[in-house]
């Protein structure tokens, strides 16, 4: 029975993981690499969050998802034409998130730093063998199929891993460069953002101030894990979500508690993510190009 | 786009390629192109060109003489400040590599624009057919394996490209331009890493597709090509056309001395008269590898006396780099020796040559002669701040004071122009970067300096101040090896003058047998005037 609950539990941890590096994985094969998939994650989960409340859980995904476009739009638009440093826009999505919500929240149900999502407006889940699921699980795995489909049985997939290697070899196949990573940063917005509204409207049916704790790092670290290869972002996303779950369910656990401080065990993903990376950076090449502007002259 | 299966080879033999300047009407207008850089610098000036449909346009002139700029325009990539571009008499937009495409027009670069990562097929299918297709690699493979029957170009479609030579790359480079079935065919020195039979190979391609209606433009500082290959050539020096002429009826001779000018040599500080002492360095049947594996210096010998500037004239590219790489311990020697005051080079690096008396200014200063984000303090030591005279007691400690004051020393010296010793290097102006870095190797007080293009991007002043300082230590009685490819610094500072093409040594001149032409035909790999095919 315990078993069965850690499993439901770390796969529905898998899809924010999952569905965040799938689009992060896309971006990066084009070169933008964003690093402020936490802000967006955040942002999207609190607009999500209004959306529901408006319209019903699927009008709360799509604010998530079109959110999260928008806020990938924006880091592409600084990445791609006005040749901005990667690194300092995602830092800025970050921080702006940060403050964003936290004073959305405050703004929007006057209570501070916190607020429940009311069944009526989450995303209602379907019963399983394993125990009640969501579909958005599903969503995830044709999500992954997608991606991996898109970057290596398509054209434009082609065209993605050109951008990523080497721009001005695609510039002079007349690839339109900026238009391939525009969609690379835009897509990872949507996906990111889709992820953010599973956070609030979904799984954890709140927000917060800090709702994705860390979760869009984790999804960086699993887009290392997963070499940029969609699938294996599914299996890096329940490596990571099974001890996200893991800590979820210990610190909960009276009996465990008495014995390792709970900290230690909410330590865990990190920790793991910590070293899972480690082991895996350095055997892994990224794109050559990724992360850099491409300028003609 | 019309279907490249439809007339092979000598169906259309008959068609007779003319020029513009036979009487052909042109198909290919360029109108005044203006090219101005963001930063200033006039690339081109009121560029004409016109070409004829079939024909072969030879593109001529020196480094930097635009060639390569005024393509790039027409083939999408840059864009020009004024000016107007036609094709079959209609003005076209080309905006970008896609739009040139779209009219016909493909470039095949001389940096190769391949992705590493991809293989041949990948390489070439890039970019064609619906976004959300998948791409049809069993045609594609049927399609260029015609190609390459066609052309007599071979090359494997399935290997990664960063696991071919060079001259495979080029070769899948001119197919991957050739399948998009372009009716201008623009090549960016194309034979710069082939062998000469790959050349020969790729000169009858050019007739086979000249002849069936492709119209070429062929981008060459090698007048044997020019001579070889065109209907007619366009000679281009210093961004402006100096003139266009019908290949008939030419001369190497001819091509060189449009390509150069005619201009007297510039003054330049008096040298001093010395006796000739014996070598500083000399170096013997030296071969050097260059990136791709190839030998891009071969068998090269030559002494540097002291009180003497020796210097490598050439187009960029013949193996100036490598040369000076490996003599300045950057690159390793693979046949031959090297002497330094007569001891041996071979397999020393670059602190070990310092101590034996070298100096290097480096030919990329951004990458190899500074720390762009150092300051200006810290780059005044580099190369030599392990020394104990910067150090505050134990080995591996510095002391900042020492630094500063030498360094403040060093600025005043060299006349560097900056706001303070703390400002970053990438602050500082090209000329006032590159007199830090030239007052720095001279400071090392050496008995032979390596000065790889020292003025290359500097204005005026900070050129004369350079080429002053590099006569100044020819007179105290030092060697200086300079690397140019600005003939007339070459003319203007050299004792003796080595001129390298294709990895070896043409010919060694006097100063009193400086000759512009001469060096010109040299640099175009012509011997003596006696044009070789």
């Amino acid at each position: 029975m315990l078993v069965q609950s850690l499993i439901l539990a770390a796969i529905h941890a898998m899809v924010p993981l999952t569905v965040t590096a799938t689009g992060e994985i896309l971006s990066e094969r084009a070169g933008v690499v964003n690093i402020g998939l936490e802000g967006i994650l955040l942002i999207s989960a609190f607009t999500a969050v209004i959306g529901a409340e408006a319209g019903g859980p699927l009008a709360g995904l799509m604010v998530g998802l079109l959110t999260g476009a928008l806020l990938g739009l924006i880091h592409g638009i600084i990445a791609v034409y006005f040749r901005g440093d990667q690194t300092v826009s995602g830092v800025g999505l970050n921080i702006l998130a940060l403050g964003v919500v936290a004073i959305g929240i405050v703004d929007r149900w006057g209570a501070a730093g916190f607020h429940r999502v009311d069944r009526a407006f989450r995303v209602q889940p379907l019963s399983t063998p394993l125990g009640a699921m969501s579909p958005m699980v599903i969503v995830t795995i044709l999500l992954a199929a997608l991606t991996w489909y898109l970057l290596q049985h398509t054209n434009l997939g082609l065209k993605i891993q050109a951008c990523g290697e080497n721009p001005a070899a695609a510039d002079a196949a007349g690839v339109r460069v900026e238009r391939v990573r525009m969609f690379g940063a835009i897509y990872a917005g949507a996906l990111t953002g889709l992820a953010g509204a599973y956070l609030s409207v979904d799984w954890l049916a709140t927000i917060t101030e800090n709702l994705p704790a860390g979760r869009g790092f984790i999804a960086l670290a699993t887009v290392v894990f997963s070499r940029l290869n969609p699938w294996l972002a599914v299996v890096g996303g329940l490596i990571f979500g099974f001890f996200d779950a893991l800590g979820l369910i210990a610190s909960t656990s009276q009996e465990l508690t008495r014995i390792i401080p709970y900290q230690f065990i909410q330590m865990m993903p990190y920790v793991v993510t910590l070293l899972v990376v480690a082991g895996v950076i350095g055997r892994f090449r990224s794109p050559s190009a990724s992360g850099q502007a491409y300028r003609r002259e | 786009m019309p279907d490249r299966s439809a007339p092979p080879a000598g169906a259309a033999g008959q068609y007779k390629p003319v020029s513009v300047l036979a009487g052909a009407p042109p198909w290919l207008e360029m109108r005044g192109i203006t090219k101005v850089y963001p930063n200033g610098t006039r690339a081109l000036e009121n560029v004409d060109l016109r070409v004829a449909k079939g024909e072969i346009h030879g593109l001529l002139g020196e480094n930097g003489a635009g060639k390569s700029t005024l393509m790039k325009i027409l083939s999408g990539i840059l864009p020009f400040t004024s000016g107007r571009i036609l094709l079959g008499g209609r003005e076209v937009s080309l905006r970008s590599t896609h739009d040139a495409l779209a009219h016909g027009i493909g470039m095949v670069h001389q940096h190769f624009s391949l992705v590493p990562t991809f293989n041949a097929l990948d390489n070439i299918i890039l970019g064609r057919g619906a976004s959300l297709a998948s791409p049809d690699r069993a045609a594609a493979r049927k399609r260029i394996q015609r190609l390459m029957e066609e052309t007599g170009l071979h090359a494997p479609l399935d290997i990664p490209i960063e696991q071919l030579p060079v001259g495979t790359q080029q070769r899948i480079e001119i197919l991957k331009t050739l399948d998009r079935n372009v009716d201008l065919l623009i090549l960016d020195e194309p034979t710069a890493v082939l062998t000469p039979q790959e050349t020969d190979q790729l000169f009858e391609v050019l007739n086979g597709l000249a002849a069936r209606g492709t119209t070429i433009i062929l981008i060459t500082h090698k007048l044997r090509e020019v001579l070889a290959l065109t209907n007619a050539v366009t000679v281009l020096r210093s961004g402006r056309v100096v003139g266009s002429r019908l290949t008939e009826g030419a001369t190497a001779q001819d091509l060189a001395r449009m390509m150069v000018g005619t201009e007297r040599l510039p003054e330049v500080k008096e040298r001093r008269q010395h006796e000739k002492t014996e070598p500083v360095l000399r170096v013997a049947g030296l071969t050097v590898k260059g990136d791709g594996g190839q030998d891009a210096v071969k068998n090269v010998s030559f002494e540097i006396n002291a009180g003497e500037i020796f210097a490598i004239a050439g187009v960029t590219g013949n193996g100036q780099s490598e040369l000076i790489e490996a003599l300045s311990g950057l690159r390793p020697i693979a046949n031959g020796r090297a002497y330094l005051l007569g001891h041996s080079i071979n397999g020393k690096g670059p602190r070990e040559l310092y101590r034996m008396g070298l100096a290097h200014v480096p030919e990329d200063r951004h990458r190899l002669g500074m720390v762009a984000q150092f300051s200006v303090l810290e780059n005044s030591i580099l190369g030599v701040h392990h020394e104990p005279r910067f150090r505050r007691g134990l080995p591996g400690t510095l002391h900042w004071g020492k630094v500063r004051r030498y360094a403040r020393d060093l600025v005043h010296r060299f006349q560097v122009v900056t706001p303070s010793l703390a400002t970053p290097m990438r602050s500082l102006s090209g000329g006032n970067q590159q007199k830090l870095v030239v007052g720095r190797e001279l400071a090392k007080s050496p008995s032979l300096i390596i000065a790889g293009q020292p003025t290359r991007g500097l204005d005026v002043g900070a050129t004369a101040a350079i080429r002053d300082l590099l006569v100044d230590i020819r007179n105290e009685g030092k060697a200086v090896l300079l690397v140019s490819a600005d003939l007339d610094e070459v003319l203007a500072l050299a004792d003796r003058v080595a001129v390298m093409y294709e990895g070896e040594i043409l010919a060694i001149l006097e100063r009193h047998e400086f000759d512009r032409e001469r060096i010109g035909l040299l640099m175009g790999g012509v011997h003596d005037g006696s044009a070789a095919g």
